[in-house]
């Protein structure tokens, strides 16, 4: 075997133009899937990122039911307690509570719902985005009680800008009574995604309660763990723990499935393009291989004359094809690291595009995995050789005497 | 009749025909040959007289439309596959006009291959090389890929090809065709040397004079027969 692959190896540069020419184009091939690949890693980590660390959170406690109602009245139960238990938890990095209501908002020009969101500014800053993402004005930063800090699409809708005034009407808890609050604004803020930007409006947690009647109740308890893989594993005891006394503790991929079922879509296009990639890929390899074996036609004639099985004139053929396949793999793996290296560190500008539901907050890095490098390189290598049976099986049924003809 | 075990090619009412459309073209008709060991045999005869087809057949590189061949007592005419590559392997060895070495492979590599086939073990192959390369005067330039190589040593390659394996038979197409005159002679001389001091059979395609003039025996075809069978020398064997 060892004598095949140095023939075969010396073979495939007999015609280097040629064998470049093919090279280069199943390395391109390759080079994309890695570079797809690594996009959509980049991809997927910029939108967990911007769906969980700008406001949703990596995990999130609210009584049962309240996620589908947004009814004022279904607060977390037993919350000391409930507190108690996250801060003894070893995977909590840390939370914040929340407090959440329907509602509307109205300036002198225009009226429009809200989701009117209380929020601790010291814990809420520390876990979600809202103080980065300030076009203009601060973050609760003076200390006003009635301070408000609402989204960039909100305030052009009421005709707001900084120190304006605006008033809140929600549900109370319980009695169902309107309640009213007048605000001033004083931040604006824009995630560039349109239903934050267009209907989110956060005031201090204890006015919130104040107009709602909660009297130290809240709606939300968000979470960040330690370590992001945490919240995708959804046979984790944390949840159960959690999910007592009529609360439930759920994951971001159960708050946004769509997200979730998005990037299993990716991945499944990212199949499709594979196939498509290796449909073309395998037209150059038959062409490369059938030319070069009927350009040698009379060599093979040569060797079986002499002795060599058909089953080993397959073999050398199958070498070729792999020696195709290794000198291309090199290519293209540094191809593919090259590519996704200088725009992993120069990053992608998607900032502003809206992808399932999210949107990209921050430039989209590639991010390079060592599996790219043993996945599709070996993708690569099984699928030349299995394209490259087809000549060989040609070049083992060939007449000997057909490929002499013109000789002995 | 022939004994088959001991005389090391027989054919029996040999026709080959190729067909083209519908019109049959017969190249070989009803040839009845025996070629004993140690022959240095030349076949001659015009272009289309049947020569080469003749040597495919008996060489198992086609098969004949009626009438079998037998090569050291076995039918080769009836062999397939890997037992017919294997008996060409270990019983015939061929030297081709163009001289047609493995371009990527030296000259030493290229002599090596049927044995490196044989599974010949690699101490054995290198020194059998060594010494046939030394046979065939071309000491010293084993490395050499063929390219880097004049016409007539890489024929002198090719001659050490065919002979390192040892088989009983050295089938050779116009072997001098492509080489001078003075080369070719050396070279036939080289391979009558080799015929007298190891006893392998040669059977030559040729038209050249010089083959004839050293061949023991020249058969002569004409249109796919046997017009002419000439013993010329006297061999001890016969």
């Amino acid at each position: 075997m060892g004598f095949f692959i140095k023939l075969a190896w010396r073979n495939i540069f007999r015609n280097k133009r040629r064998t470049f020419i093919a090279g280069i184009a199943i390395a391109v091939g390759l080079a994309s899937l890695i570079f797809c690949d690594a996009l959509i890693r980049g991809m997927k980590d910029n939108l967990i990122k911007s769906a969980t660390a700008s406001f949703l959170g990596e995990g999130q406690i609210h009584a049962r039911r309240f996620w589908e109602t947004q009814d004022a009245e279904k607060t977390v139960n037993n919350l000391p307690t409930v507190l108690d238990g996250l801060r003894s938890e070893k995977d909590v990095e840390l939370f914040t509570l929340r407090t959440m209501s329907l509602g509307t908002i109205s300036s002198p020009a225009n009226v429009s719902s809200v989701l009117f969101v209380g929020v601790n500014p010291e814990t809420e800053q520390r876990l979600s985005r809202v103080d980065d993402v300030l076009e203009e004005g601060s973050y609760f930063r003076d200390g006003g009680k009635r301070d408000m800090v609402l989204g960039g699409d909100l305030a052009e809708l009421l005709e707001v800008e900084l120190g304006d005034r605006v008033v809140v009407t929600v549900s109370r808890a319980g009695s169902g009574d309107l309640a009213q609050e007048m605000f001033r604004v004083s931040g604006i803020f824009r995630f560039h995604i349109k239903e934050m930007d267009g209907s989110f409006a956060f005031a201090r947690i204890d006015k919130a309660r104040e107009m709602l009647g909660l009297d130290g109740g809240a709606h939300e308890i968000a979470l960040k763990f330690r370590d992001n893989r945490f919240a995708l594993d959804p046979g984790n005891p944390f949840w159960d723990t959690y999910s007592r006394e009529g609360n439930e503790a759920v994951s971001w991929t159960a708050l946004l499935p769509e997200l979730t079922r998005v990037m299993d879509m990716v991945w499944v296009a990212l199949g499709f393009l594979a196939v498509i990639l290796f449909g073309i890929v395998v037209f150059g390899i038959i062409n490369t291989l059938f030319m070069s074996l009927y350009e040698r036609m009379f060599e093979f004639g040569v060797l079986r004359a002499v002795g060599t099985r058909p089953s080993d004139v397959r073999k050398l053929i199958v070498c070729e094809a792999g020696a195709l396949a290794v000198l291309s793999i090199v290519m293209g793996s540094i191809l593919g690291f090259v590519l996704t290296f200088v725009l992993a560190q120069t990053g992608i500008d998607y900032r502003g595009i809206e992808f399932a539901g999210t949107g990209f907050s921050e430039l989209l890095y590639p991010v390079l995995h060592f599996s790219q490098f043993i996945i599709y390189p070996a993708a690569v290598f099984v699928f030349t050789i299995l394209v490259g049976l087809y000549p060989a099986r040609a070049a083992g049924r060939l007449t000997v005497a057909d490929a002499l003809r013109k000789s002995l | 009749m022939t004994n088959h075990a001991s005389d090391l090619i027989v054919t029996e009412n040999l026709r080959k025909d190729y067909r083209e459309d519908d019109i049959v073209v017969p190249a070989v008709r009803g040839v009845d040959l025996v070629i004993k060991e140690r022959e240095f045999t030349a076949l001659v005869g015009p272009s289309g007289s049947g020569k080469t087809t003749l040597l495919n057949i008996i060489s198992g590189l086609d098969s004949p439309t009626e009438g079998r061949v037998w090569l050291k007592g076995k039918p080769i005419s009836e062999m397939k596959g890997a037992e017919l590559s294997d008996f060409r392997r270990d019983h015939i060895g061929f030297v081709f006009q163009a001289y047609n070495l493995i371009p990527v492979l030296s000259a030493e590599e290229n002599i090596e291959y049927i044995m490196m086939l044989q599974g010949v073990p690699k101490n054995e192959r290198r020194e059998r090389v060594r010494k046939i390369l030394g046979d065939v005067g071309l000491q010293g330039m084993g490395r050499r890929m063929p390219p880097k190589l004049s016409g007539g040593q890489q024929q002198r390659v090719a001659i050490a090809r065919a002979m390192v394996s040892r088989p009983g038979l050295i089938l050779a197409d116009e072997p001098t065709a492509n080489l001078d005159s003075e080369t070719g002679a050396a070279l036939l001389d080289i391979m009558r040397e080799l015929n007298e001091k190891t006893g392998m059979t040669f059977l030559f395609s040729t038209h050249d004079r010089m083959v004839m003039d050293r061949a023991d025996r020249i058969i002569t075809l004409k249109d796919g027969r046997v017009a002419r069978d000439e013993i010329r020398a006297e061999n001890p064997i016969r």
